[in-house]
């Protein structure tokens, strides 16, 4: 049943506002109060190591935290819908995968951030391309784009395995392990252009098609009688979340868990529709990934692994949501 | 007569003597008893640092197979490396331990890394080939671990490991006195990262017992485990005067005096940011090369403050444990002149 509570989308705002301005604030090195409003307001006083930390540090951290937040949780709320499997996330084609080797491969002979990025954002798309081609040769079914994403998958990471195998134990591999954990430490201005603009563009894509992808979690059939190009839809929205997960993973690591959780978070929360849930699932999982980093970057003297945060949260999140699924059909007491 | 007597003798003796040396048993740092068949002739080492254990003992031609840390291909050796190591082309080896080319190398002793090879040692016993484990992360338990090779690689062995020993010692009690008078806050503070720019050292590390030897005050030894990623908040909270390069990775002191977001930090402001350098063996891990490698540090730290003469140090190490001499060219980068 979709719920029609108004105060819904005025939470979706304050939700990731909120949890933007808190992270600004916080951080290992002790910045007054005072002086971070100063700074965000652009006012004389603080000194230019509290100004460089905050603007320079601090913000395009936290922005990227939102966008990679909100763009893996709209891409695993459309692929669920998509695949109409509630288990699927946007891995599910093998793009992470492909970005994992992309990095991995960079990574073996320099560690700048940019190319690391670039060929991690390459290697995504020639993933998803070779899930595409098994798709036109065989059909874009969902179980043909699924198997097609699994064997893609189980290239890269096979080819991931032989890379690691290679790589200097001293230098590269923990670089390698690192970024697999995912992490957005080393994140800077210069690295965000890509993503604010794949994130600006597909968003409000997703967002645009949420009929679509209501009609789409019905059967081929049925939406083809209610008017759906069903093939092409689904290639398009393909395209689209595989550009956004790219993006995202290319600079962020590969982050799991919120693709997966936060859809059914949201879904718990606003419904299946689409026109809910898909900027549910962006305010969640950009506030979430925001919270997730902070803690990561202030906890302790040394960073968290995104990865793992995400996973230590993820797992129970999901058990309570599995839990809520069988009380709902009565197999729990 | 009496000469038959002294011949058969000695002739019993020597026998006496070839029983008493046909093997013996050391403790590894596994903590297991291992017997091995002496002498020793033929070795593997399968472990990238305990290869240089070996080196030092004078006993480097009897490496059958060979890792060198950091070493894969003979391309990634350097130029001295590959002066020093005749044979490198021929001994190298890389990756996981394979029984097989161990066995067919007719290897009497294999030495490998009691932190990832047990299972590999448990199939070499069984095939009647001892294995000795090594576990080094701290100064005594760099001594501990040349003490072990010693035993097994005959008597004049335990003489250049006492040496080494007595050297490693000499040398950090000369840095010890030289710095007497430096009180706590006089000490410098140093960030040791690591291949790239916010990966750091834990306390645990042996990095942080030689930045200690050398008089130093690793600002990251409340870090506990291996590499630790740290973001720049914290780095600029610790505010180091002196930020040291490992050997290897890409890093270059460039990379962190040229960088608008570390400038605020009190080592970038005076330029004390300096790369290891290294000719054979990184100085940074517990190769017996870290004497060096503290040498080096002091003499980085506190060069108003440090009386002994690095280059003499440096071509003195090369000379009696490498059985090798740099050219001026490498010393020259040793020294940093």
């Amino acid at each position: 049943m979709i719920r029609k509570d108004r105060s819904v989308p005025w939470i979706l705002v304050l939700l990731p506002v909120s949890a933007f301005i808190l992270a600004l604030f916080l951080g290992r090195y002790g910045i007054h109060i005072l002086d971070t409003v100063r700074v965000l307001l652009g006012l004389d006083g603080p000194s230019d190591v509290f100004r460089a930390l905050i603007l320079r540090v601090r913000l395009p951290r936290v922005l990227a935290a939102a966008c990679v937040g909100a763009n893996l949780a709209v891409v695993g709320a459309a692929f669920q819908g998509l695949f109409r499997n509630p288990l699927v996330d946007s891995r599910i084609l093998g793009v992470s995968s492909g970005a994992a080797f992309g990095a991995a491969l960079a990574l073996l002979f320099t560690s700048q951030g940019m190319i690391v990025q670039t060929s991690a954002f390459i290697f995504a798309l020639v993933a998803i391309a070779l899930v595409m081609l098994v798709g036109v040769r065989f059909g874009s079914s969902t179980l043909v784009l699924v198997i097609g994403g699994i064997l893609v998958g189980a290239l890269f990471n096979s080819l991931l395995g032989l890379i690691k195998y290679v790589a200097d134990p001293l230098s590269t591999l923990p670089a390698i392990t690192y970024w697999l954990l995912g992490s957005l430490n080393a994140t800077q201005w210069s690295d965000l252009p890509p993503l604010l603009t794949i994130t600006g563009v597909g968003l409000p894509f997703f967002a645009l098609l949420r009929w679509r992808l209501n009609l789409l979690t019905v059967s081929d059939t049925e939406a083809m009688a209610m008017g759906i190009r069903v093939r092409l839809i689904r290639t398009v929205i393909v395209a689209v979340g595989t550009l956004l997960v790219a993006a995202s993973v290319a600079l962020a690591g590969t982050i799991g868990w919120i693709g997966l959780v936060i859809p059914h978070v949201a879904r718990v929360w606003v419904g299946p529709d689409y026109g809910r849930l898909i900027p549910a699932s962006a305010a969640l999982g950009a506030a979430t990934l925001i919270l997730l980093d902070t803690l990561a970057r202030t906890a302790m003297p040394s960073e968290i692994p995104l990865g793992v945060l995400t996973g230590l949260i993820g797992v129970p999140a999901f058990f309570i949501l599995f839990l809520r699924f069988l009380r709902t059909r009565g197999e729990a007491q | 007569m009496t000469k038959l007597w002294i011949a058969v003798s000695l002739v019993f003796l020597c026998a006496l003597t070839g029983l008493a040396q046909s093997e013996t048993t050391v403790i590894d740092q596994s903590g297991r008893s291992v017997t091995i068949p002496l002498p020793v002739e033929i070795l593997v080492s399968v472990h990238g640092i305990g290869t240089y254990y070996v080196y030092a003992l004078g006993a480097g031609d009897r490496l059958a197979i060979a890792y060198y840390i950091g070493v894969k291909t003979l391309s990634s050796a350097s130029e001295s490396m590959l002066r020093w190591e005749p044979r490198l082309a021929e001994i190298l080896s890389y990756g996981d331990p394979n029984i097989e080319e161990m066995v067919a190398s007719g290897a009497q002793l294999v030495i490998a890394d009691g932190s990832q090879h047990e299972a590999v040692a448990e199939q070499l016993r069984d095939l009647g080939i001892p294995v000795i484990l090594y576990r080094a992360e701290t100064p005594e338990e760099l001594k501990e671990a040349v003490v072990l090779t010693a035993a097994f690689l005959g008597s004049g062995a335990q003489a250049q490991a006492d040496a080494f020993i007595a050297d490693y010692d000499r040398m950090v009690n000369a840095i010890a006195t030289d710095l007497e008078s430096l009180a706590e806050n006089e000490r410098a503070r140093v960030l040791f990262v690591g291949t790239s720019l916010t990966k750091v050292i834990s306390g645990e590390m042996y990095q942080t017992h030689l930045i200690e030897g050398a008089g130093g005050i690793s600002v990251t030894r409340e870090l506990f485990g291996s590499w630790n990623e740290v973001n720049l908040e914290q780095i600029l909270l610790w505010d180091p005067e002196i930020i040291i390069i490992p050997p290897y990775g890409l890093i270059q002191p460039a990379d962190i005096l040229d960088n608008p977001d570390w400038q605020s930090l009190n080592a970038v402001q005076n330029h004390r940011v300096y790369r290891m350098p290294r000719i054979i063996a990184p100085m940074d891990t517990p190769v017996p090369e870290s004497l060096l490698g503290i040498a080096w540090l002091a003499r980085t730290f506190y060069p108003d403050h440090v009386s002994f003469n690095l280059a003499e140090e440096i071509v003195g190490f090369y000379a009696n444990y490498y059985q090798f001499t740099l050219t001026d060219e490498e010393l020259a980068r040793m020294t940093g002149q």
